[in-house]
């Protein structure tokens, strides 16, 4: 049924191979292969990826029994979709958190939708200030790049892009939560985005 | 309108916009080359944050993963990838205005009919509702209609023959008066058939019809409160073939 890619013979479980090991295999190669079907492919996929996919829906989602099912609908969907993946328009690891952040904030609606009926009801909503959640993400990005690349941001590209990514607010909910103009919250947004982009030094050539 | 929609991509790629807005940005990048880039490499920055959220899952998802992925086909290559139907923007992007001004999520919940107790269904109602508005959206041949309402406001209907199914979007200015109430129809083998009915002070709605290509037309109308077997007084026709 699955065809079997070329990299049969590589059996890691572990994604950063040690000094003098394998050539080590990129996202992009492994999920071309998963493309084909190679599940083995996958499987190192996984490793390679599946914290990242996890930790992200969790940071969103704050909820691990729910990140949990909502992380292995992602990564089940990364293999149905796999031969969709086009390099020329990005890069693997990209492709597959683009599914996850996008599952994660689907869920994270769909429970404000009720939460806001439910609040109608008469029945309070459990808030968490938006500035505690900042920080606590913040503190856990230390010593990446990326951390050092959010630094360079102003305090209110920043904050846009972190209430919008790790909470997963509309930009609409931004704004109100905020309380500033939706044009304001919007242009930050693409700002913040776009410093971000050059200080990490990300490049497509589509 | 442009200039509007160049100014989303950033919410765009933090998924901080709503279906309407990411499938009039869809279009527009599938016109705009540049633009792609431009999109590709800000999404490219906004995953990097995926980075700073590395937390160790359950060793049995890894398991639990196998396993499905064993058992499940893949999807061949996509191979609509880009169809070149400039209209569908300026509509989507008109669509995207209405829906922003209901409010698509907490509209959905309103209408009697589907008036679910337990939250935990009304979020998976919810879940199940976004995901065929989007998948109804991103068709191939989506077609978009809308048309004003009899006493201000709009109705937008999109539909697509491969998916079967539409969704009627309303906003209206004002609810009627004298506590009646709006209505939603399609029109099947010259006949009006309810699609739901609003409820009282209630002037807007997102709803998802199916079996789009056996209607004709959708209509909305102004009815007594829980509304009536057949249109009264008809606000809006939006023809559908």
């Amino acid at each position: 049924m699955a065809e079997r890619g070329m990299s049969r013979r590589a059996e890691h479980l572990t994604p950063v191979p040690g000094p003098g090991s394998d050539v080590p295999v990129g996202a992009n190669d492994l999920l071309l292969a998963v493309g084909r079907g190679d599940e083995e492919a996958f499987a190192r996929l996984y490793d390679l990826v599946a914290p990242r996919v996890y930790g992200l829906i969790r940071r969103v989602l704050r909820d691990p029994a729910q990140a949990e099912e909502v992380a292995q609908e992602v990564l089940v969907e990364v293999w149905r979709t796999a031969a969709r993946f086009d390099q020329a328009s990005g890069s693997a690891t990209s492709w597959v958190f683009t599914i996850a952040h996008r599952r994660a904030v689907d869920r994270v609606r769909a429970e404000q939708a009720s939460a806001e009926r439910a609040v109608r009801a008469g029945v309070a909503a459990i808030e968490t200030p938006y500035d505690e959640v900042a920080d606590e993400v913040a503190g856990r990005l230390e010593r990446q790049q990326v951390r050092h690349c959010l630094d360079d941001l102003t305090d209110l590209q920043r904050q846009v892009v972190i209430m919008a990514y790790y909470q997963g607010h509309s930009y609409p909910q931004v704004a109100e939560l905020l309380k500033t103009p939706l044009g304001t919250v919007k242009t930050r947004m693409r700002d913040g985005l776009i410093r971000l982009r050059d200080c990490l030094g990300v490049e497509v050539t589509a | 309108m442009t200039a509007d929609i160049h100014s989303l991509v950033g919410a765009y790629v933090l998924d901080a916009v709503d279906d309407l807005e990411r499938a009039a940005v869809d279009r527009h990048l599938r016109e705009c080359d540049a633009c792609r880039t431009d999109a590709a490499e800000l999404r490219e920055a906004a995953a990097r944050l995926a980075d700073g959220a590395w937390s160790v899952p359950p060793p049995r998802l890894r398991d639990n993963v196998l396993a499905a992925v064993a058992t499940t086909r893949q999807l061949p290559v996509e191979t609509l990838r880009r169809s070149r139907r400039p209209y569908r923007a300026r509509w989507l992007a008109a669509a995207a205005a209405v829906v922003a001004a209901v409010g698509a999520g907490t509209a959905v919940f309103t209408v009697q009919e589907q008036r679910v107790r337990e939250e935990r269904s009304v979020a998976e109602a919810v879940r199940t509702r976004e995901s065929e508005v989007r998948d109804i959206l991103a068709a191939p041949d989506v077609v978009l209609r809308d048309q004003p309402l009899t006493g201000g406001g709009k109705v937008t209907v999109a539909y697509s023959r491969l998916r079967d199914s539409g969704v009627i979007m309303m906003a209206a200015d004002a609810a009627p008066d004298g506590g009646r109430v709006f209505q939603l129809w399609t029109v099947r083998s010259g006949t009006p058939v309810s699609e739901g009915v609003l409820a009282v002070g209630q002037t807007s709605i997102v709803k998802v019809v199916a079996g789009m290509s056996s209607a004709s037309a959708v209509g909305v109308s102004v009815e007594p409160p829980g509304g009536s077997p057949a249109p009264t007084v008809t606000v809006a026709g939006v023809k559908t073939i």
